[in-house]
């Protein structure tokens, strides 16, 4: 009996023990839910968990666009978005979301890139393939973050485990040679195992191209005055924890030849060309008939591609960005996020130059010294360029406007009556480029005829267009005309949305044009030859300055455009050739997130952003049009310049967490 | 699972019963009886006679005193009632026995206490427990016996911050707060069950017990870190059936409520605060007069609001009976409660038939706890509780009848205009009329429905071995709760500033009408537990050695609102395996081992289970020969000593170590325009925090408890001192480049802190001629330290919370306010939250830089928690007459004034101001045409007007106060009407008593009650309150 009970009880609490084993396992209430095996063990959550590390390539790590990638406006462009960038009036936590986003980016790259290949799901191929697009969008945020914050913390090849010491997780700035060297790197491998061409339905993933075009791209900033030898007192200033220096102090030319020998690797594809439009010999106002290019005797006998005989060079350059073209048409766009723009891309862009009339904002303006930087169409200066700003030949400034005898008489093509003459006879980039006082908008798309154009946008004060106590009218007067089509307008009715009536369009994050520039730009800086290796190291280039080569990069960009050749002289002068070299990005790279780089790299942003903006007299109204086409300076908008701002700050809550992280110097480290 | 252990028990059950047949041997019995009397002769009603060793064979004495009881011959007769000592007596044949009871002198040294494995006597004690007189709580007029704890009980720091009906439960801490996890408070366990304290009736407690260091609180495991509280009911006792009930009334008033200034002072300062600052005055001067003399109480009005819509009083109350008494076989306690509080609000008496808009509550508890004694070695317990409850409020809600009464200044809108419109106010919904928001918003009801059930099976294992006993335990408890929102708004029109041609007042409509709408919702859990127990105790010679090994679980699950996400509806579980070895020589030297091995299901598999083990030893000198020998007034001289380890599993996140991926992240289109394949983007959302476990408190205490001249005096005092690691935390600092999604920050067990303190308590009892005395006191202090916390780095040392309290209050140092313009110039810059002006708060510049800015914050103050809470008390017996008086007090605690309250005027013309602040601010001699006014010393600065300035809005030492207080608890009178009068009706004893609650209160601070530590003054005050009842025992 009493063993009985012994027996009982121990079998009670036996009993109560074994069974309660799995007491406190909860892993069959949640099992389904998705964990990282799952992921990589499906393919369509392969193929989300890939698309998702794209995404933060959007909006705030753009190349094109307007908002939170404050970068598309410099000395060119101005949009009252930017007032306090201009004035350098912003702070160390601004526009900030670029550091996170890239960050992120990378973690999820490389989580990836770790991952992939257990899938199963997915072909050998695929494996490769989607492993070379992570490490070639993770080798971008690195890029994007150097070009805007210059050296920045490289992280190991797994990422950072989040669950180190908050000193562990102190990581110091890489120099600017080091992160180039490891983006380099990084793209050559992703090169390798990318495809050369991607098909209308993956048009937005990354080819072999792209990886050498950003390659080459991230070598010639490298080899640029800024980061090459630089020696002023800014560069000393901008060291790591332990007070290196991470802009390298002695020059070393063999940059520029590497960047040279880069983007040969990408015109060696063979399978870019820029992109023409042929000849048109009848037309409408929307699509006119070409307008002949300058007789020049060389280019205008030729066709295309040894001259624009045959070509329309105003439609050709425009149908590149307008959207004239898909991307997958477009022969030369290398690499584009398509249709992921975020809401604030190219179509954005396209709404803050619309006018009024189209239901467009009105405000992105084009300054003075952009619009005199297209030359006339016979390749000379305009007359009377930057004579405010003290860079004039003596010439002056044409006046008098289109009479109609003019437009009976079919001269100063594209021009309507009472267009200045300043704009007339300029180069075809020009029109494709500028909305000129009296410039004409087409809006085809608008839903109801009355909104549709041809509608010639004046800006002269007391216009619908013009000066108001409204922020929407152009400062200078002169508007932006890139990127437009002639059917865009916002004008919808209310039957789709904003922008739903303005065409989709790519945005150029790197096109060909760029490459053909970047070759010849670092030609010119070569006095000797280098003997560099291809990407793929199948093959040595021998670079030099070799004026030939340097003709058959930017021959097609000036063909294209329908202005004539360089004189030899200039070719022959690497100071005279850096110039124009400048100049023609000025122009061609126009709106595509260029310039404010560009003077940067160059050391040319003190000189050139202190200036004051020039633009249209904007209190004059149409009866004082004399006065308004005599620039002005527009002192409502107070240029500087600021040493500090060759690099953007580093957020200061980012400097406290991750202490071995140096502001970039001029900028507030603490609060 | 539960099926396997429900039927173990049926199979015992079924066995046991077996049992308790083979035992029903048929012996001749024998008839005792008697009159049980006091020591003055006076029979005795209701005195238990037992059989000794069997609780079962029972009688009470009648109403004479008299009493019968069949027994065995060659038994022990037990005598027992309370307050005398029992009596045993051998008896061998019938007779008669007549008892003379002696009242008992309550000795030390039979005082038990319940711990976590069972009772123990308190001599035996070797950690630290405090043992709460339950007389104590039951005179608190609170319904709640949280409310009871402040300054009564040793190692318990406490404080009440509401006094709203329904809503009146006190933050309590034992041994302070020693944690900045997401938990600190302690774990409550009724019967044995994890419980709600907030809900039980006080006359059903039997005993209340704190366990504060780690001997006593290891078996709990990872759950025991910040002390545990036991609570056990009450249960019958054999013998006639005992009929207990108690009445009582109580009148509460709110203690102490701001003060605001009238009409006339408002629009004078208003003026003021505009000309002070440049701007132009609001009202004119024939404005000040109409308001002076109440010329126009529709259009410039003077209302004083706290009259309009609070009550001088409210009434609460109390009625409570207990049944208890049992026969042969079977035992029972029942009682029924009921508690209602009415609010302080004022109705609007037309809508009275229809419902009550006031903050008001009801509550029932019922409990029956029964007794069986299946065999003579078997008994079962079953205990079935419950509560229901009803919480009213206005449609409003308290909160914002509180808001807009601090907010409503006295000249802005009448109660009501002379035509009868609702005035309101067109900014915003919360700027409401105080008395349209308490009274004409409709109303809310709280309700609330606890059940609980718990059975317990006791067997005494005597026969496998001397000593050894099991207990099994099952409970199940299931809350609900459900809410209804009935919510209507009136219209409401606002006057403008000037009548018009006629004298008439311009109406404008500000809110339309909105009729009765409804909502609703609920919430609920069910819990269930389970326990298996061991016990042996045995005494060899001197050696008395015991053992307990219990098994525990216990789950709880959200029933209610669980919402989409998976893991809200997994059960709360924890399981593990406890026990202790204790060991005493002849109660002289005494060790004692414990151990949790504690689970809980919010851990990853391998970081579940931990063990947790305790030592203790213990000396009582008094019982060595030499001091008995010599010192025999030394009733007891123990030193004690404690170590052990315990967690804290409550870290406030289910399942850390969990990643969550995101489904519908952001993706990617990577067709061209006009074409789509897309894809959906897969990430994190929140990344998994592997090992992450517990908090481990390591404990040390050091006790010492003396009882000399009889118990005359009694002290225990102990140190603690404990070291909290591994408190869970988000890794908030983490860098960017770490690349996590925004807002998630993975967890880790980084955090530490050092606590220490002391606690204690004593009494002293002392006969003046017919009147006994006893002075009682106790006291708890504990300051902790930040050893460890994930905080980043910092640019100044002083910066790091590191090496300071938890919840250390932090702001800029004032010194002062600035003298003139001058020395404004003379001073560090300090415009760093806009310009300032003479009169405005000068702070120091902490860290040099000759700039006054966010940087100079350092930490002021303590913390609004008090880190040391006392109380005093003295009670007196004379005869029939008792008398108690009990005075609490907190310490080491500060808060910081803010809001419209210390800022007049910031809000503009919302928020009411002081009438502390018409004579002691700033004033520019401009204003008052002399240079004294502008005195640097004020207590508050140049008025300003408008949110245009926060220098002087900043949290700084300027408006931090002292919330320490001492106050007359609890003033208490009884009368025990006499026996021989009140036997007339049949009655055994009746008591009639008068309790004052909250009566006198001293503090620095005067503006309000300091308890409540309120930045503002708003919310609902605690009470004073005034209660007559009675108790009467059939």
């Amino acid at each position: 009996m009493k063993n009985g009970f012994i027996i009982i009880i121990l079998v009670a609490i036996i009993s109560s023990f074994s069974s309660c084993s799995d007491f406190l396992h909860v892993d069959n209430e949640i099992k389904d839910r998705l964990t990282i095996e799952a992921i990589f063990s499906n393919r369509e959550y392969v193929e989300e968990y890939l698309a998702n590390s794209y995404t933060y390539l959007i909006n705030d790590n753009g190349d094109v666009g307007i908002g939170n990638w404050p970068f598309a406006f410099s000395d060119d462009m101005y949009n009252p978005q930017y007032k306090n960038i201009e004035e350098v009036k912003y702070n160390e936590e601004s526009y900030q979301g670029s550091w996170n986003n890239a960050y992120m980016g990378i973690r999820q790259a490389s989580i990836f890139i770790e991952n992939v290949h257990v899938c199963d799901k997915v072909t050998e191929e695929e494996v490769i393939d989607f492993k070379a697009q992570a490490r070639f969008v993770r080798a971008f945020y690195y890029w994007k973050l150097l070009q805007k914050y210059g050296p920045i913390p490289l992280l190991p090849e797994k990422g950072l485990d989040y669950t180190k010491s908050y000193t562990e997780l102190s990581i110091p700035r890489s120099s600017y040679d080091e992160c180039v060297e490891y983006i380099v790197s990084e793209l050559a491998i992703a090169a390798k195992d990318l495809p050369m061409k991607r098909e209308l339905l993956s048009i937005s993933r990354p080819t072999r191209g792209a990886a050498l075009s950003v390659r080459a791209k991230v070598l010639l900033y490298a080899a640029s005055p800024l980061m090459n030898g630089n020696n002023d007192s800014y560069a000393s200033q901008l060291i790591d924890d332990k007070g290196k220096r991470l802009l390298s102090k002695t020059y070393d030319e063999e940059k520029w030849a590497k960047a040279a020998a880069a983007a040969k690797d990408v015109m060696d594809l063979n399978s870019y060309q820029l992109y023409v439009s042929y000849r048109r010999e009848s037309g409408d106002l929307a699509y006119p008939k070409t307008i002949t290019p300058f007789d020049d005797g060389n280019f205008s006998q030729k066709d295309w591609p040894e001259g624009y005989a045959d070509i329309d060079p105003y439609e050709s350059y425009r149908s590149v960005f307008n959207g004239e073209l898909s991307a997958t048409e477009n022969p030369e766009l290398i690499f584009t996020r398509g249709q992921n723009q975020g809401d604030q891309g190219v179509n954005y862009m396209v709404l803050s130059q619309l006018p009024l009339r189209a239901k467009g904002y009105n405000q992105t303006s084009l300054t003075q010294k952009q619009t005199d930087a297209y030359y006339m169409i016979d390749g000379t200066d305009c007359p009377g360029k930057d004579m405010e700003i003290g860079r004039g030949d003596g010439s002056q400034r044409v006046t008098g406007f289109v009479s109609s005898n003019d437009v009976k008489a079919g001269k100063y093509k594209p021009l309507t009556k009472d267009v200045s003459l300043q704009y007339a006879n300029r180069e075809p980039r020009f029109y494709a480029s500028v909305a000129y006082n009296g410039a004409l908008w087409n809006l085809l798309n608008a839903t109801l005829d009355i909104d549709k154009g041809p509608y010639y946008c004046w800006y002269y004060r007391g216009g619908e267009e013009g000066q108001s106590n409204s922020g929407n009218w152009l400062l200078t007067g002169i508007g932006v005309m890139k990127f437009v089509r002639p059917t865009d307008t916002n004008d919808d009715r209310n039957t789709g949305g904003a922008t739903s009536h303005i065409t989709k369009k790519a945005d150029p994050a790197i096109r060909y044009a760029e490459i053909l520039l970047i070759y010849a730009e670092a030609l010119n800086e070569l006095t000797k030859n280098y003997q560099i290796a291809s990407w793929d190291r199948t093959n040595t280039y021998s670079i030099g300055r070799d004026v030939n080569e340097m003709k058959k990069a930017i021959q097609p960009i000036r063909i294209r455009a329908g202005v004539p050749d360089y004189e030899e002289n200039i070719y022959a002068n690497v100071d005279l050739f850096r110039e124009k070299i400048k100049r023609e990005r000025q122009i061609e790279l126009m709106g595509e997130g260029h310039r404010y780089f560009d003077i940067r790299r160059w050391k040319d942003a003190p000189e050139e952003e202190s200036l004051p903006f020039y633009g249209c007299n904007t209190l004059m109204t149409e009866s004082e049009k004399e006065q308004f086409h005599m620039p002005i300076e527009i002192t409502s908008v107070r240029t500087c310049f600021a040493e500090k701002t060759y690099f953007w700050p580093i957020s200061r809550d980012e400097l406290q967490k991750n202490i071995r992280l140096t502001q970039n110097p001029g900028w507030l480290t603490e609060y | 699972m539960r099926y396997s252990t429900l039927l173990c028990i049926i199979i015992f059950l079924l066995f046991l019963t077996d049992t308790f047949a083979q035992n029903n041997n048929v012996v001749q019995k024998i008839e005792v009886s008697g009159i049980v009397t006091d020591e003055f002769n006076e029979p005795l009603i209701g005195a238990n006679v037992i059989v000794k060793d069997m609780p079962s064979l029972g009688a009470t004495t009648n109403i004479d005193g008299h009493y019968k009881i069949k027994i065995e011959p060659f038994n022990r007769l037990v005598f027992s009632y309370i307050g005398f000592e029992s009596q045993e007596i051998l008896v061998k044949t019938d007779s008669i026995i007549n008892v003379v009871m002696k009242e008992s002198k309550s000795n030390v040294l039979e005082e038990v206490v319940i711990t976590g494995t069972g009772v123990q006597k308190k001599i035996n004690l070797t950690g630290a427990v405090t043992a709460v007189d339950v007389d104590v709580l039951k005179s608190s007029p609170s319904s709640n016996v949280t409310n009871a704890l402040a300054g009564n009980v040793a190692g318990v720091l406490a404080r009440q911050t509401s006094g709203q009906p329904g809503h009146t439960t006190s933050e309590f801490w034992i041994r302070g707060i020693s944690t900045f996890g997401a938990s600190n408070s302690a774990l409550v366990l009724v019967d044995g069950f994890e419980r709600n304290l907030d809900e039980i009736n006080v006359e059903d407690i039997e005993s209340f017990q704190v366990l504060k260091d780690a001997s006593e609180t290891a078996i709990y495991g990872a759950r025991g870190a910040n002390g545990v509280v036991l609570v056990t009911t009450k249960h019958g006792k054999p013998g006639k059936i005992n009929i207990s009930g108690k009445l009582e009334t109580i009148h509460n008033s709110l203690i102490k409520l701001p003060e605001y200034v009238n009409g006339y002072d408002y629009a004078v300062m208003l003026n003021e605060a505009r000309i002070t600052r440049n701007q132009e005055p609001v009202y004119a001067e024939d404005e000040l007069t109409t308001l002076k003399y109440g010329l126009d109480p529709d259009i410039l009005p003077n209302v004083n609001w706290q009259d309009v819509i609070l009550k001088d009083y409210a009434m609460s109350y109390r009625a409570n009976l207990n049944l208890d008494g049992g026969g042969a076989n079977a035992r029972y306690f029942v009682s029924i409660s009921y508690v209602e509080d009415e609010g302080m609000y004022k109705t609007d008496n037309t809508l009275k038939e229809d419902y009550n808009t006031n903050a008001n509550s009801r509550r029932y508890n019922y409990r029956m706890n029964a007794d069986m004694d299946v065999t003579s070695t078997t008994s079962l317990h079953i205990g079935l509780s419950g509560m229901l409850k009803k919480v009213n409020d206005s449609g409003k809600g308290t909160s914002a009848i509180w808001n807009s009464l601090t907010g409503q200044n006295p000249v802005q809108m009448p109660v009501t205009y002379s035509n009868g419109y609702y005035p309101g106010f067109n900014v915003s919904d919360i700027r409401d009329n105080p008395w349209v928001a308490a009274t004409q918003t409709g109303y809310r009801q709280n309700w609330y429905n606890d059940l609980q059930t718990n059975v317990t099976l006791e067997q005494n294992l005597s026969f496998i071995t001397k000593g050894l006993r099991f207990i099994g335990k099952f409970g199940y408890d299931t809350n609900n709760s459900n809410w209804i929102n009935k919510i209507k708004a009136p219209e409401r029109w606002t006057a403008e500033r000037q009548r018009d041609d006629n004298g008439e007042i311009v109406f404008k409509r500000v809110n339309e009408e909105q009729l009765m709408s409804q909502s609703s919702g609920g919430g609920g859990d069910r819990r269930e537990f389970i326990e298996a127990e061991l016990h042996y105790n045995r005494s060899v010679k001197y050696h008395n050695f015991g053992g307990t090994l219990k098994y525990n679980q216990d789950s709880k699950v959200q029933t209610y609102n669980l919402g989409s996400d998976l893991k809200n509806s997994i059960p709360y579980r924890h399981q593990g395996v406890a026990g202790r070895i204790m060991y005493d020589w002849n109660h002289r030297y005494y060790v004692n081992f414990n151990f949790g091995y504690t689970g809980s299901e919010n851990f990853a598999i391998n970081n579940q289970f931990g063990f947790f083990p305790a030592f203790s030893l213990a000396w009582n000198i008094s019982e060595e020969p030499i001091i008995k020998e010599k010192m025999s007034w030394l009733e007891m001289l123990k030193i004690r000593y404690s170590w052990g380890e315990v967690g804290n599993d409550n870290v406030g996140t289910r399942f850390p170590y969990m990643y969550t991926i995101g489904e519908n992240m952001a993706g990617y289109q990577w067709a061209d325009f006009d074409f789509s394949r897309s894809f959906q983007g897969k990430t994190y959302t929140r990344v998994a925090s592997n090992g992450i476990t517990w908090e481990i408190a390591k404990k040390h205490n050091l006790g010492i408890d003396i009882s000399i001249l009889q118990n005359k005096f009694n002290i225990t005092a102990d140190y603690f001192h404990e070291t909290r690691t591994g408190i869970f935390m988000s890794r908030t600092s983490l860098p960017m480049i770490v690349g996590l999604q925004p807002g998630d920050n993975p967890r880790a067990n980084v955090g530490g802190v050092l606590s220490r303190g002391v606690d204690g308590n004593y009494t002293f009892k002392q006969k003046v001629g017919e009147v006994n005395f006893t002075l009682r006191g106790n006291a708890t202090y504990s300051k902790n330290e930040i050893l460890d916390r994930d905080e980043g780095f910092k640019q100044f040392p002083y910066q790091y919370e590191k090496g300071y309290r938890v919840n250390q209050a932090r702001g800029l140092i004032a010194i002062g306010l600035f003298k003139d313009w001058e020395d404004i110039r003379n001073s560090p810059v300090q415009n760093a939250w806009g310009p300032v002006w003479p009169g405005d708060i000068k702070y120091q510049d902490v860290n040099g830089n000759g700039v006054i800015g966010n940087e100079d914050r350092v930490a002021i103050g303590a913390t609004t928690r008090p880190n040391l809470i006392y109380g005093l008390g003295l009670s007196a017996q004379w005869k029939k007459v008792d008398f108690n008086i009990h005075f609490q007090g907190a310490g080491k605690s500060s808060f910081f004034l803010s809001g419209g309250i210390a800022h007049p005027f910031s809000r503009e013309q919302w928020g009411n101001v002081l009438q502390d602040v018409v004579n002691n601010h700033w004033i520019s001699r401009d204003i008052s045409g002399d240079p004294k006014t502008e005195n640097p010393n004020a207590i508050y600065p140049r008025l300003e007007y408008g949110n245009v300035n926060g220098n002087n809005r900043q949290q700084s030492s300027f408006w931090l106060r002292d919330g320490s207080y001492l106050r007359l608890k609890t003033l208490e009178f009884g009368y025990n009407v006499p026996k021989n009068f009140v036997n007339k009706f049949k009655v055994n004893r009746m008591r009639v008593f008068f309790i004052g609650t909250n009566l006198l209160t001293f503090s620095k601070f005067k503006l309000w009650d300091p308890e409540a530590a309120s930045n503002d003054g708003g919310g609902y005050p605690l009470s004073k309150s005034l209660t007559l009842g009675f108790t009467i025992n059939i």
